[in-house]
């Protein structure tokens, strides 16, 4: 049985919650260590039973029309409401949005650039509308598409169907992967508009979580740093002329093992 | 720097945008926090609306997190209601089957035969965790919070977090295990 220290950097490594070098040096343990690399093997089986078998449930219709009716209610009595805040006080949403902004801007471009976008910020906020603009359409693309029958315009099982679906529908022919047997399944494509273009989006199923995968053109102008913008979480990368948002409300960990699948098979297919 | 503090119809299509879209995530966390379907409603409304009425407290991009601590605070608030009105037992003390859960998940030899069983009820398996086992699980396992949403969620540093996960696991595999063993007895 591993130490407790050990057990605690396994689940930690696991989780995606150690840095760079942390995980680094882990997978230098698990080398050597054969005990840990069966436990590690032990939490990935668990992990895939729990997100393949559990029930994928939505909220009642009837119990989001009785909320809906709630909610109107409070609004045209708001006096009565206005003062009450929650969790009182408790909440640290505040520093750490400020943090991994910090931190995304830091590691996405280095310290000249967020010294020039904190300038930026200071001298000309109003300028920096059309970016949150853009961070606004993509995370309203994604949250319509939950709604029913607005998740796919084509079906897929099967990568070839959708690949032409797009030829004729947007202005982008993006790569096109099916992840299923690494628990990101292709659900189909759609069309969305933004960025004054007809732009793709990718729709993968994993656990009870959708995940739009958005493309459009672009170059130029630095993308946005990976941000969480109402409880979405927003990963960014440039293909060629070709611009990726990965949009969902997945852990980052699992988010990014999305984007590092779909990078990796157009590294092949480019390469090979 | 203070959000805007628009008219109520502001505020009501901002709360529509911003926090509705997570109700089908709250609806899963609650369920799996109050395990009885007629008490999941009440909790899930009941915090649609503290969450509309704090809305002016939320900062920052972490909603989804922020409404699930909502949802478990209604659902702590509800569940000593009824212990007070006599209407459920106690739940089971959670920590007290930690020990043994503990020894027995140590990797070893028949971490072999652990491999995915379509047939095995996953959910029922969860279901039999103590309670602050089974929320810590859910929350990263199928919400996939890190670490420092789940101790927001949760209430505790992040450290207990870590702990929790690690005997979670560890209880699931145990419960996992001996349930394998037993259809193996079963078939001999």
């Amino acid at each position: 049985m591993p130490c407790a220290e050990t057990e605690r950097r396994l689940h930690a490594y696991f989780d995606g919650e150690l840095d760079a070098l942390g995980a680094a040096a882990f997978e230098g343990h698990l080398e050597s260590c054969a005990e840990c690399r069966a436990a590690l093997e032990d939490l990935k089986t668990m992990r895939a039973a729990l997100r393949a078998e559990l029930p994928d449930e939505r909220a009642p219709a009837a119990l989001a029309a009785r909320i809906s009716a709630a909610l109107d209610r409070e609004t045209a009595a708001p006096a009565r409401a206005a003062r009450r805040a929650w969790p009182a006080g408790g909440w640290q949403a505040r520093g750490r949005s400020a943090q991994s902004f910090g931190r995304g801007l830091l590691t996405g471009a280095g310290g000249g650039l967020l010294a020039a976008t904190l300038a930026f910020f200071l001298i000309a906020p109003h300028v920096s509308a059309p970016r949150g603009g853009l961070l606004d359409d993509l995370v309203n693309a994604h949250v319509r598409s939950l709604l029913p029958a607005h998740l796919v315009d084509v079906e897929s099982t099967d990568r070839h169907t959708v690949k032409p679906w797009f030829a004729g529908h947007v202005d982008v022919s993006p790569a096109v992967y099916d992840f299923t047997a690494q628990g990101y399944r292709l659900l189909g494509g759609r069309a969305d508009y933004f960025e004054h273009q007809r732009a793709a989006a990718l729709v993968y199923q994993h656990g009870p979580h959708v995940i739009n995968v958005f493309s459009w053109a672009g170059e130029g102008a630095p993308l946005p740093a990976d941000t969480t913008r109402n409880g979405y979480r927003l990963a960014f990368w440039q293909e060629g002329n070709l611009r990726y948002c990965a949009v969902s409300d997945t852990g980052w960990a699992e988010l990014l093992k999305l984007v590092s699948l779909i990078r990796t098979a157009e590294g092949q297919e480019g390469h090979g | 720097m203070r959000a805007e503090r628009g008219s109520a119809e502001e505020r009501r299509a901002r709360f529509d945008v911003q926090v509705l879209p997570h109700l089908d995530a709250a609806y899963r966390f609650a369920r799996w926090l109050a395990r009885s379907p007629a008490d999941v409603d009440d909790v899930v409304q009941d915090a649609m609306l503290r969450a509309f009425r704090g809305f002016d407290g939320l900062r920052g991009g972490d909603v989804k997190a922020w409404l699930f601590t909502i949802v478990r605070n209604c659902h702590l608030t509800a569940l000593a209601q009824r212990e007070r009105r006599g209407f459920v037992p106690l739940p089971a003390e959670g920590d007290s089957h930690d020990g043994a859960a503990l020894v027995s998940a140590a990797p070893g030899p028949e971490s072999v035969s652990m491999r995915r069983d379509e047939e095995r009820n996953v959910e029922r398996l969860l279901g039999d965790l103590p309670p602050e086992h089974r929320e810590v699980l859910i929350l990263r396992e199928i919400e996939e919070l890190d670490y420092r949403e789940i101790a927001a969620v949760t209430q505790v540093p992040i450290g207990t977090v870590m702990s929790r996960l690690a005997r979670a696991r560890a209880g699931l595999k145990a419960r996992w295990l001996s349930e394998s063993e037993e259809e193996r007895d079963a078939v001999r």
